[in-house]
């Protein structure tokens, strides 16, 4: 028996199971489909494992393998053509004309009061990948801006920026969402929104 | 440190990135004078942490754990 092998296969499933919840969600919000984020973290995992003796110890292993995961899902999982799918993204950052109206509570606490886990999770399938992605890493699984940078290969400036404009999106598909959930919704301005408020 | 500026330093703060000490300070002395710049603030940090608790409560599946020591003990 290949005692170091083994050894090998210990320590990579000693850091890799702790991960393994992380990068699952990451995969499922990316490719939007769970047979395919199965797939993708079983396809990072090979690759993980094949390139576990190149793995500096005692580095950032979270990192490490997240960034093979997203490189993956880029390189085998994601087509151009799924952008066609999605609403132009001047159209989603549009400022939202739409603010709910509520007795006794301001829209802001109602949002949070009617938000699901699966208005969320359709919120984020929408946003382009590019967005996406620092979204999940940084706010999600709370990557700093330099590992995510790292991760993804892009300078902190791109990230500061795609995090910037992916909350932007996200919190506007959000107020829809919950909008849509009232009968009471009424068309002004955010302006004329604070006006009334206070 | 004035509204304008704490709107620009608000995702920064709740992201713990890149401010100085200084500027922390000063978000939170604006913060805590300034209710319109607090409540947008209590706000975007209830939004983003409500977001980040939905998005962590996803269970890993049986199968995917079975199927990833497969991969680990095929080599």
């Amino acid at each position: 028996m290949d005692k170091t092998k083994d050894q090998q296969k210990k320590l990579f499933q000693e850091l890799l199971m702790p991960e393994l919840g992380a990068l699952f969600r990451t995969a499922l919000r990316m490719t939007r489909n769970r047979e395919d984020a199965e797939d993708l973290v079983q396809e990072t995992t090979t690759k993980a494992f094949s390139a576990f003796d190149r793995f500096e110890k005692g580095t950032n292993f979270r990192a490490w393998i997240f960034k093979i995961l997203t490189n993956t899902f880029i390189n085998n999982y994601y087509r151009v053509r799924d952008r066609d799918k999605l609403p132009s993204l001047d159209e989603m950052e549009e400022e939202s004309l739409f603010q709910p109206v509520f007795e006794g509570i301001s829209p802001e606490q109602a949002l949070l009061n009617t938000l699901t886990k699966e208005d969320i999770q359709k919120a984020i399938d929408v946003i382009p990948i590019d967005f996406k992605s620092v979204v999940i890493l940084n706010l999600v699984e709370g990557f700093s801006y330099k590992e995510t940078a790292e991760i993804l290969d892009i300078p902190i400036g791109t990230v500061m920026s795609r995090l910037h404009r992916g909350r932007k999106i996200l919190q506007k598909l959000l107020w829809e969402y919950s909008s849509s959930k009232n009968s009471f919704v009424e068309k002004g301005t955010e302006e004329e929104w604070t006006a009334k408020k206070q | 440190m004035d509204c304008k500026e704490a709107v620009e330093k608000l995702y920064l703060y709740l992201d713990g990135e890149i401010l100085t000490p200084q500027e922390r300070k000063d978000f939170e002395e604006h913060i805590k004078t300034c209710r319109k710049c607090c409540e947008k603030f209590e706000f975007e940090k209830n939004l983003w942490n409500l977001i980040k608790s939905k998005c962590i409560d996803t269970p890993v599946p049986a199968t995917l754990i079975t199927k990833v020591i497969t991969v680990i003990n095929s080599f």
